[in-house]
């Protein structure tokens, strides 16, 4: 192993814009160089900025160190360039349920298996927290008249999380059994599915979303530049705004945040809190003023509010 | 190069309401320069703007529209504004009332400086 840390590290030095710098690291990560495997992956994140496995790597030493916010800061950051990443879904499902919340943990993890159905250790992990029976791996592991029982060291996909999943196994062992999960919702609904909140506002369906504190859609769409609905990502991605900005507003003593907008390259996104744990998010072109964006957000919101309130 | 960011954090600090600016390494979330009015504390402001910015970058990425240029989080006793550059960003908390367009273009002014150091 020695002699690839040499041959990546002078492959790197060769070229520095190499993403070769993802295996240094973790390398160097699982000689236990923890200090020179974040330095790396820095690195590397600095020269490749969306680079999601590099975010992914970053993660796993982060974890490793036992710095789980950090970890997890990483894992959101890939999911958010890649939302299928599957390493980074593993990741962030493991660190779920190491606080708690089995069920996003179990809703990573089958997030990471449909991302990767070859991956043994997201399945496994995925049974243990569903109170299924764990299955046997994957014939496909094991080449033909090869009847050594294949180990995490053999299998780069399986080392990054049999450590966790051993752990979860032994944490889980003397537990009752967990409750039941229910099944997971039929598709989601399309945009013209859903409640008509946002009826009569410009881009009800394509640019306003409502989601839940779980991140989950309750009303309004989202469409991607190809026209495909990316609601459900994007309010996956959108869960934890709410909480950093409460955390802001506290530490800076500015009083309750009511509107965080976002000016990119493309378009401005209004997020506003409505209530409930429920947020709203609003994109508009980049042409769109950013006042009156807020002041379409805040019609938005007026409307989502009220009908928050009818559904109680 | 701190005379440069001294000089930007002047002339936002000279935007009316502005209670504190400063320069943020964007990775770590750690001042680099600072100018702040008394009871404003540098280190809350600079990891929380580099985080709100972290969280932000990512939810706008998300829904399509790209890299973040500049972030502003309403409150209803203030405001936080961020301007991103590249590995240093420009933090401000303000009050409520304060010319967001005004302290906007300062702080994107001092991010391209800073930039261009």
């Amino acid at each position: 192993m020695a002699d690839d840390i040499r041959a990546l590290s002078a492959a790197l030095a060769r070229d520095p814009s190499s993403l070769q710098y993802v295996e240094l690291a973790e390398q160097l990560r699982r000689r236990g160089k923890m200090q020179e495997a974040v330095q790396v992956a820095m690195y590397g994140l600095g020269r490749h900025p969306e680079h999601a496995d590099g975010y992914d790597c970053l993660a796993r030493i982060h974890a490793d160190r036992g710095e789980l916010t950090e970890a997890r800061a990483a894992w959101e950051r890939a999911l958010a360039i890649a939302p299928e990443h599957g390493g980074a879904l593993r990741g962030i499902g493991f660190l779920f349920y190491r606080q708690g919340d089995a069920k996003r943990a179990v809703d990573a993890l089958v997030r990471a298996v449909a991302a990767d159905p070859a991956d043994e250790a997201a399945r496994r992990a995925l049974a243990v927290l569903r109170g299924e029976p764990v299955p046997e791996p994957s014939p496909a592991l094991y080449p033909e008249g090869d009847t050594r029982r294949k180990t995490p060291a053999d299998v780069p996909q399986l080392r990054a999380t049999a450590a966790a999943l051993r752990a979860l196994e032994a944490e889980l062992a003397p537990l009752p059994p967990p409750p039941v999960i229910p099944p997971a919702p039929a598709a989601a609904a399309p945009p013209g599915a859903r409640a008509p909140v946002f009826a009569g506002l410009e881009g009800a369906t394509a640019d306003m979303l409502l989601l839940d504190a779980r991140g989950l859609v309750l009303a309004g769409g989202l469409r991607a530049a190809d026209g495909s609905d990316a609601s459900e990502l994007a309010a996956a991605a959108l869960a934890g705004v709410s909480g950093e900005a409460e955390r802001t507003a506290g530490y800076l003593k500015v009083g309750e945040w009511t509107a965080i907008v976002a000016e990119a390259e493309s378009a401005n996104v209004v997020l506003a809190p409505v209530g409930e744990g429920a947020l709203l998010m609003v994109r508009r072109e980049k042409s769109t003023p950013v006042g009156l964006a807020l002041r379409i957000a805040e019609r938005a919101r007026g409307a989502a509010a009220r009908w928050l309130e009818e559904q109680r | 190069m701190s005379d440069v960011f001294q000089h930007s954090l002047d002339r936002i600090s000279r935007v009316r309401g502005v209670q504190g600016s400063m320069f943020v390494a964007a990775e770590d979330g750690l001042a680099v320069a600072q100018l702040l009015m008394a009871g404003v504390s540098g280190k809350v402001l600079a990891a929380f703007a580099a985080s709100l910015a972290r969280k932000a970058s990512g939810a706008a990425a998300a829904t399509g529209a790209g890299k973040v240029r500049f972030v502003q989080m309403q409150a209803a006793g203030g405001v936080l504004l961020v301007a991103l550059g590249g590995e240093l960003l420009v933090a401000v908390v303000a009050d409520a009332g304060v010319n967001v367009g005004l302290a906007r273009l300062e702080m994107i002014r001092a991010v391209d400086a800073a930039a261009a150091l």
